[in-house]
């Protein structure tokens, strides 16, 4: 049967190569989107386990991922989020970009955060270390490197690594989380600020300023009903709980979904209807042949069947080399970017079975209408055909 | 007991003026083991009662009955399975599939009627050898002349073994040669088989192998007699 359904293929080999063609290019980007999904939503993820651990407090109007340049507040506030009632420790952070021409990246972008050290353990504490340890209450001219950027810098715990211009001692080295984390040097604040005022040179040189402070809530405590709580009591900030944090991240992922599933929905419709057209083709052609067949015993359903095999099978080869190409692009794409710890894209089982199944769904499905003219061909009405 | 009856047998095509009578009140019995010739004029209904008879072609009014079943109480489905368990074809041209080579056409109405592979393979290859065609197994139609690519249709008729054979112009796009080849083992077929043959053709040679020959005008029989067939002898 197979060899029977490949050679009628290959009877018009133009032309089901062609529909073939149609259905590589729509899975390829499907697989290519499928794997830039993946590895965004893998990002998503490993952004919702940092941002949903603790509570962000921000200047008023700022969101979670920085006020703005302009916004910020001074020190003083953390004593403030750590007298409500709840917060068990907090700490300010104060970040800045890591490279001074960073346009535009997949992800977080290089960052380096200075964290005040009294309440920073607990908030550390949430992203498991590879090696090394963590910050401490005291440390001075000290790092812990996400994984990436160890990768990126070759250092290694005991080491120094330079960082906008100062010379940091690597002390840990966090486990890689795919994610934002992991373009993130941990450093103590006190480090962090001159680095801070230096880059923007508009700030008074004596003010103690943070961009956001990380509040820890008490074991048991609700960090929504906390979050409010800090929302009440101290004046001139924005609260971003878990679940807000939660809902800010989810909308990133949205869009890109959104825009898969529409490249989706173009390659069912463009190639679904290349497959009709293709069979409905081969059906006229080989009107004569199944009305032959039938006259010599063929059932409805074994016409059927073999028609809805072949346009299965269009769909199988299309979906096959589609992804495998999509595969192979996807590979050479990340290790043209690897130099620069840079993976635009992720390969996950579905990224790989997804297309397939999805083109092979989508042949068999395109069949199903011309199958059914075919099956339901009078013998003898077949066989006057010319 | 009859292998085909036909009981007022019409078939009609378009409606008002356009009205034709393809096939007219046709009543005749074929006996099991006969060997009919039905012949007359283009237009004369004989295409028509052959597909009739095959059930490829459902009948205006009357009836048709197959080994003493009335064929218009089947559905579709069985009328499948009879055509089948019960009934081979030959026809004139286009009988062969093109991406097959002629062992796979042979295996063909085996295939549908669910025969184990290596037995259709071994009865496929029985048939080919029936018509003299054992060397060309492996060649797809493209690759054989026009009486052997009937010779293959005639073994895929028979190798189910079908206790009818119905032949529409079998031998119309042969030469004499291969006419002679074909006839003779359609012969030679119901001699040892006991098949029933029933075989339209306006081919005097082939009628006259025939032991009986119906003759067909205008959709109604016009002579209906057995005859002394001619014996086979080709060169």
């Amino acid at each position: 049967m197979a060899k029977y359904i490949l050679r009628n293929m290959w009877r018009r080999k133009a032309r089901t190569f062609l529909t073939i063609f149609g259905i590589v290019v729509g899975i390829l980007a499907l697989t290519v989107l499928g794997g830039l999904s993946a590895r965004l939503n893998q990002q998503v993820q490993g952004a919702k386990s940092w941002f949903t651990s603790s509570i962000s407090v921000v200047p008023s109007g700022g969101s979670l991922f920085g006020g703005g340049q302009d916004r910020f507040f001074n020190v003083s506030k953390v004593s403030e989020v750590e007298a409500v009632p709840g917060v068990k420790s907090a700490s300010a952070a104060i970040g800045v970009l890591l490279s001074e021409s960073q346009s535009f990246s997949f992800g977080a972008p290089d960052l380096l955060i200075g964290l005040s050290l009294d309440g920073s353990t607990e908030l550390l504490n949430k992203l498991a270390l590879s090696e090394g340890r963590y910050l401490k209450p005291g440390d001075r001219d000290k790092v812990v490197l996400g994984s990436a950027l160890a990768e990126k810098n070759n250092a290694t715990v005991g080491g120094t690594v330079d960082l906008r211009g100062k010379t940091f001692e690597v002390v840990g080295i966090l486990k890689a989380t795919l994610s934002a984390p992991d373009n993130f040097a941990f450093v103590p604040y006190d480090d962090a600020l001159p680095v801070f005022l230096q880059v923007n040179p508009f700030f008074q040189q004596n003010t103690r300023i943070a961009s956001v402070i990380y509040a820890i809530w008490d074991p048991g405590a609700n960090p929504e009903v906390v979050g409010a709580r800090i929302a009440r009591q101290v004046k001139g900030v924005k609260v971003i709980t878990p679940a807000e944090a939660q809902k800010q991240i989810s909308q990133f992922s949205l869009i890109f979904n959104a825009i898969l599933f529409g490249i989706a929905f173009i390659a069912l419709v463009v190639g679904g209807l290349s497959i009709i057209n293709t069979m409905v083709m081969s059906v006229s052609e080989r009107t004569r042949e199944i009305g032959l067949k039938k006259a010599i015993g063929a059932g409805t359903n074994s016409i059927l069947l073999e028609y809805l095999l072949e346009s299965a099978t269009i769909g199988l080869i299309g979906g096959l080399l589609g992804t495998g190409i999509g595969l192979v692009i996807i590979e050479l794409l990340n290790s043209a970017t690897a130099t620069k710890q840079i993976r635009v894209f992720t390969i996950t089982t579905l990224v790989v079975i997804g297309p397939i199944v999805f083109a092979t769904v989508l042949g068999t499905l395109a069949g199903v209408f011309p199958a059914l003219r075919a099956a339901r061909l009078r013998p003898v009405e077949s066989l006057k055909e010319e | 007991m009859p292998a085909i009856e036909t009981v007022d047998l019409r078939k009609t095509y378009g409606d008002g003026e356009a009205l034709v009578h393809a096939v007219d009140g046709i009543g005749i019995t074929v006996e099991k083991g006969e060997f009919v010739a039905i012949i007359g004029p283009s237009g004369s209904g004989k295409s028509t009662l052959l597909n009739l008879l095959g059930c490829l072609d459902l009948p205006s009014e009357g009836h048709v009955f197959i080994d003493s079943a009335d064929t218009s109480q089947l559905s579709q489905g069985q009328l499948t399975r009879l055509r089948r368990e019960k009934i081979g074809f030959v026809f004139q041209e286009f009988n062969l599939l093109p991406v097959l080579n002629a062992l796979e056409n042979i295996e063909l109405p085996l295939r549908y009627l669910k025969v184990h592979s290596r037995d259709r393979e071994l009865r496929a290859r029985e048939a080919l050898v029936q018509v003299g065609l054992e060397n060309r197994a492996r060649n797809r139609p493209s690759q054989m002349s026009g009486g052997e690519r009937q010779r293959v249709a005639i073994a895929r008729a028979l190798v189910t073994r079908p206790a009818l054979v119905l032949a529409d112009e079998p031998t119309g796009e042969l030469d004499t040669a291969n006419t002679c080849l074909v006839i003779e083992i359609m012969r030679r077929l119901n001699d040892e088989l006991q098949q029933t043959f029933a075989v339209v053709t306006h081919d005097p040679m082939v009628a006259a192998y025939a032991r009986r020959v119906i003759s067909l005008r205008d959709g109604k029989v016009i002579s209906d007699a057995p005859q002394e067939a001619t014996p086979v002898a080709c060169d």
